[in-house]
């Protein structure tokens, strides 16, 4: 089992949080054990903080290629419209194509959870964050 | 006194009103100036197929003996909007040359491989040894193609689009379709009370 990082980091949410002294949300399962994922969840930002979650992260390696599972869960009674975006790091911790890793749209319904995916653009990928912006 | 103060006011306005200002954006931020297809269409699109496609386990299973060679067909745009399809092809076949797993044929390029190839063989300007062979060339084993499909409706204060992509990956020994994927994007534009 590969080292695994997973980091959700919130970007500009709404105007309001933009205004706020910082706007980053970051949640850290990290590795324990018998490779159960611990959830660790640091934030400056009340508003994200209360807003979107990760609840769940699962990791596989299939044709030498890392796949990612986060379950995202929107803890506001109303929709939340935004973009997630998985970037990818090798063994070294160097970003492996910075630019070509798109951002995705997802609007999910108030109090509701879905579980985003994505594939390592090559074998080269060991560890991974997932950003989220409005 | 008073009408020179205004003087120089009505000219600075006209010339602000007359300035303009270019900036860089962020190429990959939510594009919606209008419901047509647009850049976060194309970026949504190639993502989703390369995900899928790379996570497709009989598709993978024949990347690990050897990287498949594919050739892309045009995407057919049944829209009713100019869509420059070959755009979101070429994002779709970067990422997968990029991912190692597959090898991509240009027949755009033939004419002129086979221009230089010539050039090359048969010119007597090129020292043999170092010329390029003909004859060499590495069939393709899949071919890709699809479809761009959208259903456009609106009335008076609204428009709403709905975009299908279709994209398949056929074996070219054997007629098998061995992927498909499909992404759908719904969009609607919808004026607001006072028209702003």
């Amino acid at each position: 089992m590969k080292p695994l990082r997973a980091v959700l980091v919130a970007g500009t949410v709404t105007a309001l949080a933009a205004c706020s002294a910082s706007n980053m949300v970051r949640q850290e399962p990290e590795p324990s054990g018998n490779a159960e994922q611990q959830q660790v969840l640091q934030s400056n930002n009340a508003l994200l903080y209360n807003r979107l979650r990760i609840v769940d992260t699962r990791t596989r390696e299939k044709n030498d290629l890392l796949q990612v599972q986060a379950t995202l869960r929107n803890q506001w009674k109303f929709e939340l419209d935004f973009q997630y975006r998985i970037k990818w790091f090798d063994a070294d911790g160097f970003e492996i194509n910075p630019d070509a890793q798109t951002w995705r749209q997802l609007v999910l319904p108030g109090s509701n959870e879905a579980n985003v995916q994505g594939v390592a653009p090559n074998s080269k990928a060991e560890s991974f964050e997932i950003w989220v912006r409005e | 006194m008073r009408t020179l103060t205004l003087a120089l006011l009505a000219l600075a306005m006209m010339a602000g009103g007359c300035s303009s200002k270019v900036e860089y954006g962020d190429a990959q931020a939510r594009e919606t100036v209008t419901a047509d297809f647009g850049s976060t269409d194309l970026q949504e699109i190639a993502g989703k197929m390369v995900d899928d496609l790379l996570s497709f386990d009989p598709v993978m299973k024949m990347t690990r003996e050897q990287r498949p060679v594919v050739f892309v067909d045009r995407i057919n745009n049944k829209t009713t909007e100019h869509i420059d399809t070959e755009a979101v092809t070429d994002s779709i076949q970067t990422r997968l040359i990029q991912s190692g797993k597959f090898r991509f044929v240009e027949p755009s390029k033939r004419e002129q491989v086979r221009r230089e190839l010539n050039y090359q063989n048969e010119s007597g300007e090129v020292n043999p040894e170092t010329a390029t062979r003909m004859g060499n060339k590495i069939g393709a084993d899949l071919m890709m193609y699809g479809n761009l499909a959208g259903i456009t409706k609106r009335d008076d204060n609204t428009k709403d689009v709905y975009y299908k992509f279709t994209l398949k990956l056929l074996n070219l020994e054997t007629g098998i379709i061995e992927w498909a994927s499909e992404k759908e994007i719904r969009k609607t534009r919808s004026r607001s009370l006072f028209g702003l």
